[in-house]
């Protein structure tokens, strides 16, 4: 089947018309032979896609069989040739039960309007099942012949035949008003309303009641709004967001004033939630002056609305002392949008004060607003310990390479703990962003005279990177103050990969592992050595081993010795297995090794290595490994070469 | 490309950077909108809780949501769960076909309320019959979850149903329709439109953060087409342990055999075309609809390239399916890229961007994609009557993206689609595929 369809990929417009074709009457020959259902199942499907109306006489029969009729059903009702739908008219009159209802049930989708009449019988027959079917088919159909008969049987005795028919009436009535037909619509709604059917039709038929009328509609809107009954209170606050206009905007905001407590939060929510710009006078209101509860609702969905008037309400609240409001209103002021909101708030925050001017700078950086650094920037040193921290905050969000300095100069200014570390914080940030070019600002804190700072200097060259930043990190090996020393080994044990001046760090590395003051520094600088060779991809193979050479003379510890294993185990090549094999001498690290052998030859990387040196290996292995796992492994890789 | 930053705005660790170096109608519109624009205000209950919740932390009974499932397997399992740990909710019954489901599940719930009350059964007309319950969550397997949705739709229940919600692109308009004619409420189990992560690089993009919008890139989990046909006949079992005619439900009649008993995979599409695109296409090319504030459409070309899928919007964003080259940041990734900048996120809560300025505000990370947030999200619309995250509006358009391009898969060559008409343009055999009938006596 799949090969089948896929075969028509990439065939002209003319060739895959013509195989089209072919399909059709290769599929039609397994129909109409004596294959077994299961062979003719997915033929049928396929005629789907590739059946014509010289399709549908092999088809029709299948129509009366219960194993094949839903596959056949599948083809009739996708073969746009009208005679497929004759056949499914025709197979009205011959089968029974469900096949008959799975056949209404076609009809219907393919809105034949070629079987109103035949349908309309069926509506009359006793078996409810098939009439209810028939009753909804013809609400799929439409039109007023149909409507008519499906709207009388809205006093059929069976239940189950009158809840389709009013199904069918609403399908029919929004057939009308695609047409533009309201008043045939509006009728059939209201029918269905006056009807013994079940509580769900009653609703659906209200809620098209209510818009067939647009905005004569209100009343009725209004009715269900102050109905007890829970059901028509939910399906109007759903129809109270659809009905368009003004006035029912209008109308909807004065029954909010009316409600019972209980209802309001629900009602607000349903009002504001409609797209119309006369909401928002009423959602301002209660923004400013409603019960807290709907305030908190209010604010936050101010920002639906891009009006400046909002800016105002929002602020007030956002720098008042209720959390739970000034919540809401942070959030909407975050993400309010438009030309004139962003011109107000930069008017304003040039004039504010106290409160509401540390929540105009608090809100620059979520809202992205670069254009508020030149006024943000002299905030740094405010006599407002808490504007402080929000202008630190923001230029570390936004600022770029040119508040490097500032920034630099302010750490070296500050005493307390909190707004340092809030400084260097908001550094790193601008560091790790401008990369670079941020050195030459980052310079004199490398030359302060306090231990503490050069450590964040340090931070920031690692933030920045490149060639200049690794220079001024390797100098730091060497400072006087034994904690900066430390914070450039560390630096340097970590320096990230990402750039192509990366591969410099190598030597400096290497030359911390073997030469470093203490133990600790060695250690760090194999490890950080080793781990760069084994995640930059950019060193081939074999510079790549020639790296773990210069280094492995010079390892002390089995714990590092077993990460240039790590290393040279990702190499595929036959002077990478000779290394292992040395190194599997090592009764600290033998096993790492014979493990990593048996893995380079029998991985996924499937090296290019001649097959004596691989086997030559492997025997290795078999002569020094304990382990009973890597043994087997060994040798089923032998036996397998 | 620029460096890549963590939400922390520090560069990333050695391992990290050295990965991402590798990796390197009017009224109906705007209350789409409106939808969307809540979708970013996450882990704020549109219902203030404190309103229903009693003195004892209680919830009185006229408050509760009374709920009931249908085909709870492995992953209903866990969205029920999520429902049982809500205050205002309670459980009330269970409708499997399989005997062992229905018990298992009552079990769970039994257990959870310290009685013998979760009532069961076998037929969904019996479950949907009972006018207590106001809601139901639908964990069936794709070939059900169209049809039960709208069923319950009309018998007046709200609905939670999980993913991928359609078959076809009929199914995807029809339950479109009967949520908008029945006003229930519909939520598809797409619950990464309730996660902070997806939502924030979402905000980025629609927001013009990245500068304009160019290529959205969503990963589909596997490309290939599925099919279920018609396997040799097994002894069939009893109907009460499991009921065979009722699991085939709207699918084609074929005679029973355990294979096709996975309600996970079993006609997942319609059984001819399916699969993979829409397993996780109805996430990850969900979020990409949402980004490309394009809730109300879907793309309008598609084109099979190697293993990927190219399609464009009418706006002129291009969404590209495709399987590999993604950062190391989990299942489900999602890549915006606009003219300036680009973000990228997935499953484990992380968020990678092309500047840490752009995660200026981003809360906390969760990871493992929990469907609480979601859950709640619907539970709230439940009582306020608004549109969840992921209505049927939302849906009906990002499963039909879902399967214009599977079809475009399926039939080897670039599609052409009006999603104003949702008709192919000039492929008659693509807009065969738009639909398929059901079984009788089944309808939608």
């Amino acid at each position: 089947m799949w090969a089948m369809a896929s075969g028509s990929a990439g065939l002209g417009a003319a060739e895959s018309a013509v195989s089209a074709r072919e399909k059709e009457r290769q599929l039609i020959q397994i129909l109409k032979s004596d294959a077994a259902p299961a062979d003719k199942a997915i033929p049928c499907k396929q005629l789907a896609i590739y059946g014509t109306r010289e399709a549908v006489p092999a088809l029709a029969p299948l129509l009366a069989d219960p194993e094949l009729a839903s596959w056949a059903r599948i083809a009739l009702e996708a073969i746009p040739d009208p005679a497929a739908g004759a056949a499914l008219r025709d197979a009205l009159g011959r089968v029974r039960g469900r096949l008959l209802i799975g056949v209404i049930n076609s009809i219907g989708v393919r809105r034949d309007a070629g079987a109103v009449d035949p349908l309309i019988e069926k509506l009359r027959d006793p078996d409810a099942g098939i009439a209810a079917a028939a009753a909804e088919a013809l609400g799929r159909i439409g039109g007023p012949t149909a409507a008519g008969a499906i709207e009388s049987s809205l006093a059929a005795e069976a239940p189950q035949v009158r809840a389709a028919a009013a199904q069918g009436c609403i399908l029919a009535a929004e057939r009308f008003l695609a047409e533009n037909k309201r008043d045939e619509a509006q009728r059939l709604y209201d029918a269905v309303r006056r009807s013994n059917v079940p509580l769900q039709r009653t609703l659906e038929a209200t809620r098209g009641a209510i818009l067939v009328r647009q905005s004569a509609g209100i009343p009725l809107l209004i009715e269900q709004l102050r109905s007890s009954d829970r059901a028509r209170y939910a399906m109007a606050l759903r129809t109270a967001r659809e009905l368009p206009g003004t006035e029912a905007t209008e109308a909807i905001a004065s029954e909010l004033d009316r409600c019972p407590a209980a209802r309001q939060a629900s009602l607000f929510m349903a009002l504001s939630d409609r797209p119309d710009a006369a909401v928002l006078p009423a959602v301002l209101r209660i923004a400013q002056s409603g019960p807290k509860e709907l305030r908190v609702i209010a604010l936050r969905r101010l920002d639906h609305w891009s009006d400046v008037a909002c800016v105002p309400v929002l602020l007030e609240a956002a720098a008042g002392n209720d959390d739970a409001l000034a919540q809401a209103a942070r959030t909407a002021l975050t993400r309010i949008e438009g030309p004139e909101i962003e011109r107000d708030l930069l008017a304003r925050l040039s004039s504010a004060g106290g409160r509401t001017r540390q929540v105009l700078i608090e809100l620059a950086g979520p809202r992205q607003m670069t254009a508020a650094l030149p006024i943000i920037r002299p905030s740094v040193s405010d006599s407002d310990a808490e504007i402080r921290r929000a202008a630190v905050e923001t230029i570390g969000a936004l600022g770029d390479r040119g508040h490097v300095a500032d920034l630099v100069r302010l750490l070296d200014q500050t005493a307390g703990a909190a707004e340092q570390e809030s400084i260097q914080k908001a550094l790193l940030s601008i560091c790790g962003r401008a990369g670079a070019g941020s050195v030459p600002s980052l310079m004199p804190l490398m030359r302060s005279r306090e231990g503490a700072l050069r450590q964040v200097a340090l931070q920031g060259m690692a933030a920045a990177g490149g060639a200049e930043a690794l220079a001024a990190v390797v100098s730091g090996l060497e400072d006087a103050d034994e904690a900066v020393q430390d914070e450039a080994v560390g630096v340097l044990g970590t320096w990230p990969n990402n750039w192509p001046e990366d591969q410099g760090v190598l030597e400096p590395l290497l030359a911390l592992a073997k030469t470093g003051k203490k133990m600790s520094h060695r250690v760090q600088g194999a490890r950080g050595y080793l781990q760069l060779l084994q995640e930059n991809k950019g060193i081939a193979a074999d510079a790549r081993l020639a790296r773990v050479d210069a280094l492995l003379p010079s390892i002390p510890r089995a714990e590092e010795k077993r990460l240039a294993i790590a290393v040279v185990g990702a190499i595929p090549t036959a002077a990478a297995l000779d290394r292992l094999a040395i190194l599997s001498e090592d009764p600290a690290v033998k096993e790492e090794a014979c493990l990593a052998i048996v893995n380079l030859v029998g991985g996924k990387q499937r090296p290019n290595i001649a097959p004596e040196r691989m086997q030559k290996a492997l025997r290795t292995v078999l002569e020094r490994t304990a382990n009973d796992t890597t043994r087997q492994k060994a040798q089923a890789l032998l036996q397998a070469r | 490309m620029k460096r890549p930053t963590t939400i922390d705005g520090g560069f990333p660790a050695r391992g990290e950077a050295a990965r991402d170096r590798d990796a390197a109608r009017i009224g109906r519109r705007q209350f789409l909108k409106r939808a969307a624009q809540a979708g970013a205000l996450l882990m704020a209950p549109q219902v203030v809780r404190g309103a229903v919740v009693g003195r004892d932390g209680g919830v009185p009974p006229s408050e509760q949501i009374l709920l009931g499932a249908i085909g709870i397997g492995n992953r209903g399992a866990y969205v029920l769960s999520c429902f049982l740990h809500e205050p205002d909710l309670r459980f009330v019954a269970i409708c499997d076909v399989k005997a062992v489901r229905r018990q298992a599940v009552k079990k769970m719930a039994d257990t959870r309320y310290g009685n013998s009350d979760c009532a069961t059964y076998r037929d969904l007309h019996d479950l949907l019959a009972r006018s207590d319950i106001d809601a139901v969550l639908i964990a069936t397997g794709p070939n059900w979850h169209a049809t039960a949705s709208i069923l319950a739709a009309q018998a007046g229940k709200d609905v939670y149903c999980e993913k991928p919600c359609t078959k076809n692109i009929a199914q995807s308009v029809a339950l479109a329709e009967a949520f908008r004619r029945t006003g229930r409420v519909f939520q598809a189990g797409t619950q990464r439109r309730s996660l902070p992560n997806f939502a924030f690089a979402i905000d980025l993009a629609r927001r013009g953060r990245l500068g304009r919008l160019q290529t959205m890139h969503a990963h589909p989990g596997g490309l290939k087409p599925g099919t279920s046909g018609w396997a040799p006949a097994e002894a069939e079992p009893s109907r009460e342990e499991v009921d065979w005619d009722m699991y085939l439900g709207p699918a084609a009649w074929r005679p029973y055999n355990r294979r096709w008993l996975d309600g996970f995979n079993f006609e997942k599409g319609g059984g001819m075309v399916g699969g993979g695109c829409l397993e996780w296409g109805s996430h990850c090319v969900d979020l990409c609809q949402w980004a490309n504030d394009a809730d109300d459409t879907a793309p309008v070309e598609y084109e099979p390239k190697g293993d990927q899928l190219h399609a464009r919007y009418a706006n002129g964003v291009r969404l590209i399916m495709r399987n590999d080259g993604w950062l190391p940041l989990g299942s489900c990734p999602v890549r915006f890229e606009g003219d300036r900048e680009w973000v990228e996120t997935a499953d484990n809560g992380d968020i990678m961007a092309s500047s840490p300025a752009l995660l200026t505000g981003k809360g906390a990370k969760i990871s493992g994609y929990p469907a609480d947030f979601h859950v709640r999200d619907f539970l709230d619309c439940v009582k306020s009557r608004g549109q969840p995250r992921a209505n049927a509006d939302v849906a009906c358009q990002s499963h039909i993206a879902c399967h214009a391009a599977n079809i475009a898969l399926f039939l080897g060559r670039k599609l052409y689609f009006d999603p104003r008409k949702n008709e192919f343009v000039g492929d008659a055999e693509a807009n065969r595929l738009r639909s398929e009938a059901l079984r009788e006596p089944w309808r939608i």
